[in-house]
Parts: structure tokens; sequence; C-alpha cells
């Protein structure tokens, strides 16, 4: 039995969400990494967090290819985990069955016993204990256009969760093909926000619904401005998500999943766009891209990233993290199992992990 | 709580079940048919059920459930009626290739 697990503080964690478990990665300096042995290894962990608001708690989206999936939560940083006394599940006789789940999100600070949780087929689901009790978000479930709702390539799942951090009614949620929704009374009613984000697949470039967001993000003190990377561009909302402006501008490709910004100057966002046939790198170079103006104009960020006929790198919609020291720290994981960190903003970068099983998701905290 | 008239059965655990049945290799449930015998594996040991089954009821893909040496989906699948003395096995569909 391995060493029960504890950092001082000021530790910078990695929650590092693969195929096959999920990996913690610590370092004080953010120079050197220590690397844990993986737990939950029959999984695939598709999302994988460290909530510090109430003590610390880690969360898993542990998926099965056999069993069912369900979350699960550990006090000791995966050295050993619990499952919910009531898990995540559609009502027992629904036509609806659990496939995967995408996300787990912290909620607000306000409320730090709230975890919300994101699935395929589309649902959120809410615990007001720490995970032990899950609940369905019934408003979303029941949405008059559900029926008409089609899947994006990785299934019809509920990947972003973003709650007002002030207005406990507002929550945006964000689901792959159907687009971004906001409710404002505390999710019994759902309303699309897509005016404005393209659907170069449908018909209809500019349908109510139907777009495929790849990832979605919020301004961490102007909490009306949103941020997401799409199937179809790069765009941003100054106004809660009732209209987008596209931000892509010298992007080299409409098409990448993740994103992240700087907790410190949030006009300063980091993308990853990739050709969009063969889903990596747009070049021969693994490139991350920064913007420090919101979008206005988007630097290349190469330096320490690998080069060559031979680099086809691809990374998924939560393989992009930052961490909240200043300057932030850049994360990257890709889905042949590299895992990159800057300690400089994205200035420069340093394999710091290889070998690893495909990278889903990568989080950060600090201890 | 099973029906104590119910027939008897022996259900036959795959490895990554077993620690959800403290490390048992195999279960004694009763009930009529295949799907009841889940239910009181369930009653026992909470949480089988939905490793085993979808919410829609029907068996996860890659789940196989054999009655002695039938697979009950050849059968009447989890309506399939069980015997006593029956003798039940829970395997995973191969994986790898």
């Amino acid at each position: 039995m391995a060493a029960k697990r504890s950092y001082p503080k000021g530790t910078v964690a990695l929650s590092v969400g693969t195929k096959r478990g999920v990996f913690l990665l610590t370092s004080k300096d953010r120079r050197t990494w220590k690397v844990e042995e993986p737990s939950l290894v029959g999984y695939r962990v598709y999302h994988a967090a460290v909530d510090m608001r109430n003590g610390t708690r880690m969360y898993a989206a542990a998926n099965n290819d056999f069993f069912g999936s369900g979350v699960r939560y550990s006090d000791d940083f995966g050295h050993t985990w619990k499952e919910p006394e009531k898990g995540i599940a559609f009502v027992e006789g629904s036509s609806l069955s659990l496939k995967n789940i995408w996300i787990i999100e912290p909620g607000r600070p306000s409320e730090p016993d709230t975890v919300y949780c994101g699935v395929d087929p589309a649902a959120l689901f809410v615990s007001h204990d720490r995970g032990k009790t899950w609940a369905m978000n019934a408003g979303l479930e029941n949405h008059h256009t559900r029926g008409r709702w089609q899947p994006g390539a990785g299934g019809l799942c509920l990947h972003s969760i973003v709650a007002h951090p002030d207005n406990p009614r507002r929550i945006w949620v964000a689901i792959s093909a159907v687009g971004v929704m906001r409710t404002d009374d505390g999710g019994q009613t759902w309303t699309f926000c897509n005016k404005g984000t393209r659907a170069d697949f449908l018909p209809d470039k500019y349908p109510e619904f139907g777009q495929c967001v790849h990832r979605l993000i919020l301004h961490p003190t102007r909490h009306d401005v949103l941020y997401q990377q799409n199937h179809c561009s790069t765009y941003l909302s100054d106004n809660a998500g009732d209209t987008w402006t596209e931000i892509r501008s010298n992007l080299p490709s409409d098409f990448g999943f993740p994103m992240a910004l700087d907790p410190h100057d949030p006009k300063t966002l980091y993308t990853i766009v990739e050709n969009p046939e063969g889903r990596t790198n747009v070049t021969n170079q693994f490139t991350v891209y920064r913007t420090r103006n919101a979008g206005r104009h988007w630097q290349r960020l190469t330096k320490g990233l690998p080069k060559g006929p031979a680099v086809r790198l691809g990374v998924l919609r939560h393989g992009l993290s930052t961490d909240s020291r200043d300057p932030c720290g850049v994360y990257v994981g890709t889905n042949t199992g590299q895992l990159f960190a800057s300690r400089d903003r994205g200035d420069s970068w340093r394999l710091i992990a290889d070998f690893l099983p495909p990278i889903y998701s990568v989080t950060t905290a600090v201890l | 709580m099973a029906d104590g008239a119910a027939p008897a059965a022996t259900i036959r655990l795959p490895g990554p079940l077993r620690d959800r049945a403290g490390r048992r290799t195999e279960v004694a449930t009763r009930g009529t048919t295949v799907r009841a015998l889940i239910v009181d594996l369930d009653q026992q040991f909470p949480g089988m059920r939905f490793e085993l089954c979808e919410e829609t009821g029907n068996l996860r893909p890659f789940i196989n459930i054999f009655l002695g040496n039938e697979n009950v989906r050849d059968l009447q699948g989890l309506d399939t009626p069980v015997s006593d003395g029956g003798i039940v096995h829970i395997l995973l569909s191969v994986a790898g290739g």
C-alpha cells in the first residue's frame, strides 16, 4: 500500500484525467514535478478536479467500458476513493441511460458543498453535499426542444458548466452539438445563447440551437463576459451570452477544443486550434495560441514545444488549464499522453510527463 | 428482500465486481427470473444492478449473463426463468481484439 499523500501549502497540483485513470502531479516551484502512481486505472477519467472550498476533496468522472459510470471522490488526493450514496443516473425505466460523465465542476464559493456535473446524454446533475447524493436538473431534461438535439462526434455531451459567481439563479452550460444555454431562475427554465455563433455543418448557418460549442469559460471578474472555443471559430460575449462576436482574428483554423485564461489578466486567453480533418497541430510545429487583448490578435507560443514532420498532437476540450499563481502557469495534455507546462504565462514550455495514457483533462489547484 | 419461496440460484461474479460483494466470488440469490436475481443481488450489495443494467432496464452491452451454459440473450433476456439450483455466470465481453 502506497503512503498516504500530503503536500505542503502552496504546492501546485495537477489532476490529469486519462484513458486509464487519474494522475496527480505536484510541484512547489513548478520546475520539478512529482508524478504519483495513477488511481482508478480501470476507468476512462474524462475529468478530475481538486475542490478546496470546504476542506480538500478530489473528484473524478470515472467512466467504465463494461459497467456503470460514476463520480468518485477522494479526501486523500486519490489514495483512496469513495462512491456516492446516490450516484448519477437517469430515472429507472427512463428512455435515457448514462453513457459518460464529462465534467465535474465545483460550484460557487458561496455554496461550498455544491458540485455540478455534466453528462452524456446531455443532462446537468447537482450535489449539495459534496458529491454524496446527486439529483438531475429537470428543467434542462424536459426542455421543449430536447427531442431535436443531435450529438456531436463525442456524443450528446454537456461538457462545460459555469455558475455565475454572484447570482445564484444564473448558470450557463455548453452542450455538443446543441450550443450554450443559460438559466436565470435557478435551473427551472433554460434559454439558448447562440446568437452570432456559426454552425457551418448545417443548412442554416445561424440556427437557434445546433451549434457545436467545444468549451465555455467565464471572465473571473466581469461576469457578463464569456469566451468559447467552437467547432466553427472562437467567440466572445460581453452580454452574458445574449450575442457573440467572433475573435478568431489571425488564428490559423476555426477548429479547436480547449480554452483557458490568465486569472490575473483575463484578456489573456489561451487556445489550441487544429487541422479539422486530422485534429492535430495545423503545421509541423505544435503551437499554443495566446491573445493578450481578448482575441484582437493571437500570438504563437512555441518555445519548448515539439516540431517536425512526425509531430501530430491533439488536445481535447479539457486538456488545457491555467493555475492561479502570478505569473500563471499553463498546462497542456495531449491525447497521446504528453504533458507540457509553462511557468511564465506560456512564453516557454517544458515536457513534464510523457508516455501517459491519452489525456482527457488537466485541472489545477494551488494547495 | 427476495421471496423465500422463489428459486434459489448462485450468481458467480467476475473479478471487477467482487470488491462490491466483499471479495465474494459467488453470491446466493433468489428470484424467478434473471432480472429478479439481479434485484436480489442489488439488495444485498447496493449498486450491483447499475453496474449490470442501464437505467432503461436493459443489460449493458458488454455484460454477458449465462444461465448454465446459455447466454440469456439467446433465451428470454433478463426475463429468462430461473430454476432452483441454477448457476448464473456474469462475464465480460472479450475486449482487445
